[in-house]
């Protein structure tokens, strides 16, 4: 409750070490629930260095995930260690930590400049320290153009940058960013994702978050998939790929007449399932796609099938995650 | 034939791909949600690992517009709707929330309201002359219950309406839920004489109706005749007159602050420091320099004064003559009025 | 991480704290309702200013409170006159125009305001005699002994004057003049200085401390965490190594820093115009200045106090308006109350209660005879005359009041100073408190 007298940032008074071996982020079976209902169940999670995407359909419990590990939300069971640390009871960890926020919302009175410098003071620097390092982290994620213009001006892209600019204005070993790339033209896009692969290059621990697949596969391969509050894949994105692959794959055929096709295609080996949805689709299953590219316009050249469309309605998150949630988990 | 029908493609419709789930899959209702999800936004041209395949086929439905020939209801039953949805609020749920402290407000204020007529009627039961001769109806009690400064102007009615116009118009405009009435048959003076209606007859259920009490337990208690009623009738009449004008200018004054402001805080609070802030100040120049003058830019001195004068209790303002403190309650109501017109009709319908 | 060279005191508050207080600065200035507030605040005063000064420009009427300068009988000579030189102010025949040499009538106007109070006393327990006959018309009458000792207590044409505690600890006076003496002051200083004093007074406790005291918090203090939580731009400032209770705290600090340097500009342009322009024998007032140094002092721990529990009462709810708006007009009604009553328990209840008592304490400093003076203007010539009291002493005897809880002055001060600190300390903590306790969306 004492106010932090030196203002270094330690914002508490009793004395606070990092404990060196803790990981940057350590969640054993949090649980939080809102009432009846669970934003996370059951999380165990331990993550050190390198850039981890945090996936989820909206609602799956990433920005829940998030303010936990920022103190803004108590957990309801289980315990939360940033570096070793309660981060509900202590926000001294902190000081090694930038998080950018999903809110939009900024100040819009404020220069870039003027906002990144004056929440640097808030870890603990001096007026002149802060703007050498706001000028810093502006340049880093390619703001220095419009630093001293009014946020309000800015583009959405800009106004994501200014965030993680803020953010990584204390030079953070672990940064949390919550869906930057929400609503970002695609060159944003571009050098949003730049500055965080660069992130990871430089040794940090960032932890990312999205909805979209294509997105973090740009930038990680390592990701954590969350659905509904359940932790439901952890680890290399291809290796959960992989495993996926064990999984049935459809690949779906509009043809003038499927029928004729499927007698075709059920030759190949490794087709184990055929169906029509309707009159003019085909909708194949199998557990090597590959296989099935390979000879598949073969077939159909060799047999003159007119085809209208080829579709893998499986190929992406939505998929995997329709897999993962039916109860064919891997 | 019913307007779906009309919307039929001209074409036949190209079967959607279906989403579809292995055989021992739960029925659970997420295929709509997932099929939603798999967005891009915006990302088409960067993406890599989508395969993309050429739409060969599209459709574009022909637009028929029927003009409905329903019968749209009449204006008050709209109007009533609005009226119904914010008074019943105060009583339950389904309706516009007022919040459970406001609520709880309104209700200490009615009771409180109604102390004169609990010791009316506990003088009547005791048959204390003396304790009635303070408390029994008299032209000072009636003036008393509707424009009495402390308690009543102080710490009641005027703290009522500061709650009530709090969040009345402003937070239509923050959240933008004046789209909703808006976008409906309704125009927009409908709208805010309705929302004025609603606020003035909620302090008028505190102020009105426990005047009426007060007047009927003196009647019922003291088993007054007709001869008396004839008598104090007309000064009930010009307390009821006043405890209008009353409402009238809290509620005009108060609806005003609510439109130029965004938030719920400030119409509130700044209601009250006109009410109580111009009274203070005109107290002080009253008290020490003789001069009455201020007691013009108060609405509450106004108020009393007009009371005074119809009502005819002892004036308390000698300087100036109570029709000076009408027309400056005339122009109060005037701009306030103007200013929450064109502010509503000037309204943007967008979220703020 | 960064340079571990020693801070200076300056470098030190240079980083967390001065960054959101200066950060709320720049914020409060963006918004137009800082300056509608401000403005509308400044304007109220300036009106109150403006009369103040037409008042003080303008003469105060003269009273002849004794009657002497009319001439009953119509002979030409005021009865003042016919009364100092022996004939009969009733009795047409009688006059000194008779004398021989015959005497020319007086002008009329030396028989009002022509006998002052001369009260060389100070307002302690106890009889005191008081009083010269300016005038004569006590002690070179030719008056009996006894005429000119109506009160009996030996001394010929004198006033005394008795200060007596009754037994539930109120102070009352009571006041017995020999017939004659200081029966006509200048209603024109008398007023003036009342009036003035008054003013003073009543602008200070309801202007300063009751009006800025409560509404500057009012619309400046309740959004100054809750607007941050809803807008959720509060996750910027949380996320820093910073505990939530000293984001509370600098946040309030913010808000004084424009609402302080507010306070003390319109109070030291109040002791500028009320020292200008009040009555004085030279150019400015000076002693008013430690009245006005209170005053404004009393505002600033009123604006602390009321910062502080507007802003707890944000974060606890968000309507934390609601409740507040009930609280002010409570804080009102015990202005009001402190007014009439200084010594009433349910005033310890309050924050404007303590806030007037260090008003109240310094004005007993300054003006050490203010209840004498107090006394004077209600007395005002005694019951003889035709004017009871003077203009002024009403307000005066209404705006001011003793410190309550039967301190001095100065205890009175400090005490009111520890219990509003206190006041503030406590709801820092709840505030703080509360805020830690709340979960961010």
């Amino acid at each position: 409750m004492i106010p932090d007298f030196d203002q270094q940032g330690k914002a508490q008074t009793k004395e606070w070490a990092p404990e060196v071996s803790a990981p940057a982020i350590l969640l054993e079976n949090v649980s939080k629930s809102y009432g009846r209902i669970f934003a996370l169940s059951n999380i165990t999670l331990a993550l050190n260095g390198g850039v981890t995407g945090v996936l989820g359909m909206n609602g799956a419990g990433k920005s829940t995930l998030f303010n936990i590990l920022m103190g803004k939300l108590k957990v309801s069971q289980g315990s939360v260690k940033l570096f070793g640390t309660n981060p509900w009871k202590n926000t001294a960890p902190y000081a090694r930590v930038g998080f950018v926020p999903e809110h939009e919302k900024l100040y819009d009175w404020m220069t870039g400049h003027g906002f990144v410098s004056t929440f640097a003071r808030l870890n603990g620097l001096t007026r002149d320290e802060a703007k050498i390092e706001a000028d810093r982290v502006l340049n880093f994620v390619g703001l220095t153009d419009v630093a001293h213009k009014k946020m309000g001006q800015y583009s959405k892209g800009m106004r994501q940058r200014a965030k993680i600019a803020h953010a990584l204005v204390n030079d953070p070993e672990l940064i949390i960013l919550d869906e930057p790339l929400q609503g970002c033209d695609p060159l944003a896009r571009t050098t949003i994702m730049n500055v965080i692969r660069e992130l990871g290059r430089m040794g940090r621990t960032v932890l990312v978050s999205s909805h979209i697949l294509q997105e973090i596969e740009r930038i990680t391969e390592q990701i954590v998939i969350l659905h509904q509050g359940r932790l439901l894949a952890l680890g290399n994105l291809h290796a959960i790929r992989e495993r996926l692959d064990q999984i049935p794959h459809r690949i779906s055929i509009q043809a003038e007449n499927p029928k004729a096709l499927a007698k075709n295609v059920i030759d190949i080996d490794e087709v184990f399932g055929i169906s029509f949805p309707d009159g003019k689709n085909l909708s194949i299953q199998t557990h090597n796609l590959g296989a099935i590219h390979s000879q598949l316009p073969r077939i159909i050249v060799e047999n003159d099938h007119k085809i209208t469309s080829i579709d893998n309605p499986d190929d992406d998150l939505a998929s995997i995650l329709g897999y993962l949630t039916s109860g064919g988990g891997a | 034939m019913n307007p779906s029908e009309e919307n039929q493609p001209i074409t036949e419709p190209v079967a959607t791909q279906s989403v579809e789930y292995a055989a021992e899959a739960p029925v659970t209702g997420k295929g709509r949600l997932e099929a939603a999800w798999g967005s891009t936004e915006g990302d088409e041209d960067l993406s890599v690992s989508t395969p993309t395949t050429p739409k060969t086929d599209g459709q574009i439905f022909k637009q028929q517009y029927k003009t409905w020939n329903g019968e749209l209801n009449p204006r008050w039953m709209r109007n009533w709707a609005i009226l119904r949805h914010h008074l019943l609020g105060v009583f339950k749920k389904g309706h516009r929330p007022w919040g459970v402290a406001i609520r709880l407000y309104l209700l200490v204020v009615f009771i409180a309201s109604m102390s004169d007529v609990g010791m009316t009627l506990v003088s009547g039961v005791i048959g204390d002359s003396g304790l009635h001769s303070v408390w029994g109806v008299s032209r000072d009690n009636l003036y008393g219950h509707v424009l009495g400064f402390f308690p009543r102007n102080m710490l009641y009615y005027p703290v009522v309406a500061a709650l009530l116009v709090g969040g009345v118009i402003s937070e239509d405009r923050q959240h933008g839920t004046s789209a909703l009435y808006f976008s409906r048959p309704i125009t927009r003076f409908d709208y805010v004489a309705m929302k004025f209606t609603s606020v003035a007859m909620i302090q008028g259920l505190l102020i009105l109706v426990t005047l009426a009490l007060y007047y009927f337990a003196e009647i019922l208690t003291m088993g007054r005749g007709w001869a008396w009623i004839i008598d104090t009738f007309p000064m009930f009449l010009a307390t009821v007159f006043s405890a209008i004008l009353l409402i009238f200018t809290y509620t005009s004054i108060g609806l005003a602050l609510s439109s130029v402001s965004k938030g719920k805080f400030f119409p509130g609070i700044a209601l009250l420091a006109i009410i109580l802030g111009t009274k203070v100040l005109a107290f002080i120049v009253s008290n020490l320099f003789d001069r009455e003058i201020l007691y013009l830019i108060s609405p509450y001195d106004c108020l009393a004064h007009v009371g005074q004068a119809i009502i005819g209790t002892q004036p308390t303002y000698d300087q100036y003559s109570w029709t000076w403190s009408l027309a400056s309650l005339a122009a109060m109501n005037g701009l306030a009025l103007y200013v929450l017109s064109t502010r509503v009709s000037s309204m943007e319908v967008t979220r703020e | 991480m960064m340079a571990t060279k020693p801070d200076t005191i300056y470098r030190a508050f240079d980083r967390k704290a001065s960054a959101i207080v200066e950060f709320t600065l720049r914020q409060y200035r963006t918004r137009t309702s800082t300056w509608v507030v401000l403005g509308v605040g400044f304007t109220a005063l300036a009106l109150i200013f403006l009369i103040y000064i037409d008042v003080m420009s303008s003469e105060f009427d003269s009273y002849d409170n004794d009657g002497d300068s009319l001439d009953y009988d119509n002979d030409g000579y005021p009865s003042g006159q016919e009364i100092r030189l022996g004939t009969d102010p009733w009795d047409s025949e009688s006059h000194p125009g008779l004398f021989d040499p015959p005497v020319e009538p007086d002008p009329v106007s030396m028989y009002i305001n022509e006998d002052g109070f001369d009260w060389d006393i100070t307002s302690k327990l106890g009889k005191q005699t008081a009083g010269y006959d300016d005038d004569g018309d006590c002690l070179n009458s030719d008056k009996t002994a006894s005429q000119k000792d109506t009160n009996d207590n030996g001394v010929p044409c004198d006033i005394v004057v008795e200060f007596y505690r009754t037994s539930d600890g109120q102070i009352y006076s009571e006041i017995d003049a020999d017939f004659g003496v200081d029966e006509d002051p200048d209603e024109d200083a008398y007023s003036r200085e009342a009036i003035h004093l008054a003013f003073v007074l009543s602008i200070g406790k309801l202007g300063f401390v009751l009006l800025l005291g409560i509404f500057l918090p009012l619309f400046m203090a309740t959004g100054l965490i809750r607007d941050e939580m809803t807008s959720g731009t509060m996750h910027y400032m949380l996320a820093k190594p910073i505990a939530r209770s000293e984001v509370f705290l600098y946040r309030t600090l913010g808000y004084l820093g424009i609402v302080w340097p507010y306070v003390i500009a319109l109070g030291i342009l109040g002791a500028l115009i009320s020292g200008f322009v009040g009555p004085s024998e030279s150019f400015f007032r000076f002693a008013d200045l430690g009245v006005w140094l209170a005053i404004i002092f009393a505002t600033m721990m009123a604006t602390l106090v009321y910062g502080m529990l507007f802003n707890a009462l944000g974060v606890f709810w968000k309507y934390g308006i609601i409740l507040a708006i009930p609280f002010a007009a409570w804080e009102l009604g015990m202005a009001l109350l402190s007014m009439g009553v200084p010594d009433a328990t349910i005033l310890r209840f309050s924050v404007v209660g303590w806030a007037l008592m260090i008003v109240d304490a310094a004005a007993m400093m300054v003006w050490p005879n203010l209840d004498l003076f107090i006394v004077m203007g209600w007395w005002g010539g005694g019951e003889g005359g035709v004017f009871k009291s003077l203009d002024g002493a009403a307000p005066l005897d209404f705006f001011s009041s003793k410190p309550g809880m039967g301190l001095s002055a100065f205890s009175a001060t400090i005490v009111a100073t520890l219990v509003l600190l206190f006041q503030a300390a406590i709801l820092w903590f709840i505030g703080g408190a509360l805020f830690k306790g709340k979960e961010i969306q």
